[in-house]
């Protein structure tokens, strides 16, 4: 080893020194501290926060109020009805916004507009989006679908054009060649190429919207959201536990049911084992 | 000779018996009787647009008096999601290391932080705060405390799948050096996380600064409270304010955070 190290000379290179790294962490540091120092927030009754979590947790679940499991369970479904409304109302109007947002599908100046429009959306909470329509459309359910119906067409926009350009050429170049129009390229060469990508976009958007409807109901739309504050507010901690309960089983069976439809439609049908026939 | 074509595979009958599943539900959803009645939220429409399109119409008759009000909350929301972020990074760390199949062979400790982080991540945002906003106060502390939940679950998700999908090459190094897992994981694993690690911690900051912002809707501090308010009395004009101000932010915030993911990676 020394040998080799005295024919080549000094071969071992001299220690990289990241002296810039330490000073972004000086800097990150110095900048969490003064946050934390200037939030109004008492810290010294932190080290009472554990043990108060854990007195409210005991209230919440050592005896649920199980009487309110089916008024649970229906406010909870008006909420997964609003997504649904709402995750279709996006599905039906960013579909067609998101492919002629795509690079060498619409015109240049609608690509422009469609993409402002999408980051604005996204931008901008769904609640926010529900207290401005709310003025028109009332503290109804409907409202909370439309919000999320809103919401949805920012998401499902982005995702769209980004799906449709990662399209390659070919199949677009072999419609046109073949004398297709714009609709015949969108029909015949994209639309099968992203298609899986979309319904897989659509079912996640839905996971996305169960969350969302849930959080609605705060501003009074309706559904589990407006119950669970309503009985946080009643401080009746015993149902607060089994509306969390409802809102953790249902949300986590959707993104289970969802998550499975969507692995199978990206990675095809499992392999059928061809050697029994 | 000819080779006859297959025959074209049949796909319309699955086609048509999804589609007919999606209508089923949405009539369903859409149903006046076990539905979200749809009927009566036409209606409120009907009863409520005259007004509430001069609603609409001020919010493009902007009230900037309300800006400097707008400032000290709009801050306190940017702080929120400082902390929130840091203090989720930092036991991000270790969870995240401990979450991984490479650098964590023990599958029962595994499954078990998984579970939890997925019962953490269904509760959506706004529901922790505003439980926790009824058990320890109204504040920035409980929507700080919201935010955390919510961003180590992220975190640990995202960057545990990004351990697990990078080679075990170094690691299966480190054990036939005998390292112990430890070692391993603080000399080999945690050098190769850091650019996931950081590029998450970044898409958490910009979540919280928009999730921060809403917060305060149900007490827990920031703008939200501001925003509360305001549309109490449909202050729209003031409203319109705030959301361009939240909109020159998180747009700020993202050119940033890609500028330096960009230098990151």
């Amino acid at each position: 080893m020394s040998a080799v190290n005295a024919r080549l000379g000094s071969v071992v290179p001299p220690r990289p020194r990241h002296w810039w790294r330490w000073i972004v962490a000086l800097v990150l540091a110095a900048v969490v501290v003064a946050v934390f120092l200037a939030l109004p927030v008492a810290w010294n009754r932190l080290g009472d926060l554990p043990g108060e979590i854990v007195h409210y947790l005991w209230l919440m679940f050592s005896s649920p109020d199980w009487s309110k499991l089916p008024e649970a369970l229906w406010q909870t479904w008006r909420s997964v009805a609003m997504a649904w409304i709402g995750t279709v109302l996006s599905i039906i109007v960013a579909t067609p916004l998101g492919i002629l947002a795509a690079r060498g599908v619409g015109p240049r100046w609608l690509q422009i507009v469609l993409r402002v429009v999408f980051g604005v959306v996204r931008a901008v909470p769904e609640i926010i989006i529900a207290i401005i329509i709310l003025s028109v459309t009332g503290l109804t359910p409907l409202t909370g679908a439309l919000a999320i119906g809103v919401s949805g067409v920012g998401t499902l926009g982005k995702w769209g054009y980004e799906a449709v350009e990662t399209v390659p050429g070919g199949a677009v170049e072999a419609v046109r060649a073949s004398g297709g129009r714009l609709t015949d390229e969108i029909r015949w060469a994209l639309w099968p190429a992203v298609a899986p990508a979309f319904l897989s976009f659509w079912l996640y958007r839905f996971e996305i919207s169960v969350r969302a409807s849930a959080v609605l109901g705060l501003i009074g739309v309706g559904g589990i959201g407006d119950m669970l504050t309503s009985y946080t507010q009643y401080r009746e901690w015993a149902t607060v536990g089994v509306l969390v309960l409802v809102v953790v089983v249902v949300t986590m069976a959707l993104d289970a049911l969802s998550g499975a439809v969507r692995r199978r439609i990206m990675e095809g049908s499992p392999i059928r084992d061809l050697a029994g026939q | 000779m000819t080779v006859a074509p297959p025959p074209r595979p049949r796909t319309w009958p699955r086609t048509l018996a999804v589609w007919a599943v999606v209508a089923v539900i949405t009539a369903i959803a859409a149903s006046p009787l076990i539905g979200i009645d749809l009927g009566a939220g036409f209606g409120a429409i009907g009863k409520n647009w005259q007004n509430g399109v001069t609603k609409l119409v001020e919010l493009f008759q902007l009230d900037w008096r309300i800006l400097p009000r707008t400032l000290p909350p709009l801050l306190q929301t940017i702080e929120m999601a400082v902390a929130g972020t840091a203090v989720s990074a930092l036991l991000a760390i270790p969870l995240s290391l401990w979450s991984a199949r490479l650098t964590n062979p023990w599958a029962p400790a595994r499954g078990i932080v998984r579970f939890v982080l997925n019962i953490v991540r269904a509760i959506p945002d706004l529901l922790y705060a505003a439980i926790l906003v009824a058990m320890v106060g109204v504040g920035a502390l409980p929507g700080i405390l919201a935010l955390i939940l919510l961003d180590v679950a992220i975190i640990v998700k995202l960057v545990a799948e990004a351990i697990d999908a990078g080679s075990d090459g170094a690691l299966e190094a480190g054990r036939a050096a005998g390292g112990t897992q430890f070692q391993i994981n603080r000399t080999l694993a945690l050098p190769d996380m850091w650019p996931a690690f950081t590029s998450q911690t970044l898409y958490v900051l910009e979540l919280n600064v928009r999730v921060s912002a809403v917060l305060g809707l149900v007490g827990a501090g920031g703008l939200g409270l501001l925003i509360d308010e305001v549309r109490t009395f449909f202050h729209y004009d003031q409203l319109a304010v705030i959301i361009l101000e939240l909109l020159a932010v998180i747009v700020i915030l993202e050119l940033g955070s890609s500028w330096l993911r960009r230098r990151l990676t």
